[in-house]
């Protein structure tokens, strides 16, 4: 069964806007690494944050673990969120707090108001954030502050506070866009042998489709909020990838 | 023939031009003679008629009146530390309790974060201006009625006076917050609670601590004339020294609180420069 399966997905930010996602479907398996590909302004940044509805979907379906998240209370949907880890393009680290605090805000969901205060953090989930960030190579910086740390250090961390929350998925929303090339390789490599090592099927926007290429196995290609492509990496093809940016040569 | 056409046009504009320079050059002479034809009137009502000429007498005794301040009060001194420490006292404790208040106003009134817009928005901006558009000397009187005399209605007339500046910078800070971070928490599945604490606040703590400290400085000013409505303080002595006509107290006053502000205006700088 598919971990997430999205159906007929459309959204727009306002009642008069234009639609943003104009009936998307796809569904993402248990070992996929899953790209995202198409223009700027193709609605990829939009898709991916309906997943988890830090943008709601005007309609459609979204089933993540056959569970259907459109329709989620806001407690029930913090709980989804719970099993969903994100990394983001910025980072979107807090800056002035320590990497261990910002690896150890991936378990805010599992943490009350009072504990969270007082960032009284369980000796499990402090055990289990050095480990992740020993596995991507930070062991030597937990106590510096996170405005310390370079580009591809700072997206390290992010990519621990997404595992820290054990997740059952992981959304990357152009997770390598600020970074420059040689660190991209990197960091895409690190996701992806983290997330085969831990089993998370990983959905990914990214606007670089040699990296698409060379990481991800399945596809699909958005332009202007329509699916132009959808399918295996291997699929894809000069001819095909010239449809879907052609729109950004204009 | 097309030539004199021509000129005839330029005559016709030249015409207007100047027309059009004459009239605005007599519209700035109106105005002009207005405006000080209001400034005298002002004078005299204000100033001629409703000063007490005779009381005032010649140029020489108004310098006389003027040295009865030029000295200073030494025996004063000793009893002047009470109502100093006082006076700090009331600043310290009204910015604190300000602070707190200013916490729902600041909730409320930042764009971003406030729960229901069209009614907590413009309740948090009516506390903002209600706060600042009433004196603290207002705010003084309205706390010496309900708590009586003493320092007490002098705390509570700072902290009120507090809230508008403190809420109004915090909640612009908040407003310019960067938004990613609130998103990072908000997908780790925190609740709002969660995401003020760990999104925004440590994006505006430095400048909501640099406000308070600010608006401690200005409060220790504002704290040493509340004594005269009764709120405690220095002003209280300094206006028990004005009306048994000891002048020389009075300058002793005045030095005190320009001391206490000094003292004030060191640590605020101090402290602002280490944050930044």
């Amino acid at each position: 069964m598919a971990v997430l399966e999205v159906r007929d997905l459309r959204a727009r930010y306002s009642a008069r806007g234009p639609e943003i996602l104009k009936g998307i479907s796809f569904d993402v398996e248990g070992d996929d690494f899953f790209a995202i590909i198409g223009p700027s302004g193709a609605g990829k940044s939009t898709l991916i944050r309906c997943i988890n509805r830090l943008v709601d979907p005007t309609s459609g379906s979204i089933k993540f673990n056959g569970r259907e998240v459109t329709k989620l209370s806001s407690s029930d949907l913090r709980y989804a969120r719970r099993d969903i880890g994100m990394i983001f393009q910025e980072f979107n680290l807090i800056d002035r707090m320590s990497v261990m605090d910002n690896v150890l805000a991936g378990r805010l969901g599992y943490t009350g108001n009072f504990r969270t205060l007082f960032r009284m953090f369980p000796r499990k989930d402090i055990d289990h954030a050095l480990h992740l960030l020993d596995r991507v190579g930070l062991s030597d910086h937990v106590d510096k502050r996170a405005d310390e740390l370079s580009g591809g250090q700072r997206q390290r961390v992010g990519i621990a506070r997404a595992l820290m929350q054990d997740p059952k998925l992981m959304l990357l929303d152009e997770p390598t866009s600020a970074l420059d090339p040689k660190i991209s390789r990197e960091v895409m490599a690190l996701i992806k042998e983290m997330a085969q090592e831990l089993g998370v099927p990983c959905l990914c926007n990214i606007h670089d489709v040699k990296l698409a290429m060379e990481f991800c196995n399945k596809m699909i290609g958005l332009q202007d909020g329509i699916t132009m492509f959808a399918g295996p990496t291997e699929q894809m093809n000069e001819a095909k990838l010239d449809e879907i940016y052609a729109m950004e040569v204009l | 023939m097309d030539n004199s056409i021509g000129y005839r046009t330029m005559d016709i504009r030249t015409d207007e031009i100047i027309a059009r320079r004459t009239r605005r050059q007599r519209t700035t002479a109106i105005i002009g003679a207005a405006l000080f034809g209001l400034v005298i009137w002002s004078v005299d009502v204000t100033v001629v008629q409703d000063t007490d000429w005779e009381r005032i007498g010649s140029l020489g005794e108004v310098m006389e009146s003027a040295s009865q301040f030029a000295g200073i009060d030494f025996s004063l001194f000793p009893d002047l530390l009470g109502p100093t420490l006082e006076t700090l006292l009331i600043a310290c404790l009204g910015t604190a309790l300000g602070v707190i208040l200013c916490v729902p106003a600041t909730w409320f009134g930042a764009m971003n974060i406030t729960p229901f817009a069209p009614i907590t928005y413009p309740l948090a901006r009516l506390m903002m201006t209600l706060s600042r558009s009433i004196h603290e000397i207002v705010w003084a009187l309205f706390f010496v009625a309900v708590f009586g005399l003493g320092a007490m209605a002098g705390v509570f007339a700072i902290a009120m006076r507090s809230i508008g500046f403190i809420a109004k910078l915090s909640a612009e800070a908040i407003e310019d917050i960067d938004p990613g971070p609130v998103e990072a928490m908000r997908a780790t599945g925190a609740n709002g609670f969660q995401v003020m604490l760990y999104a925004i606040m440590p994006q505006v703590l430095p400048q909501i601590v640099g406000t308070a400290i600010f608006e401690w400085e200005i409060n220790i000013r504002r704290s040493a004339v509340l004594g005269l409505v009764g709120a405690g303080g220095l002003g209280l002595v300094f206006f028990r020294q004005m009306n048994t006509f000891n002048f020389y107290g009075v300058t002793s006053v005045i030095l005190a609180i320009l001391a206490i502000i000094f003292l004030g205006e060191a640590i605020s700088h101090m402290i602002r420069r280490r944050m930044i």
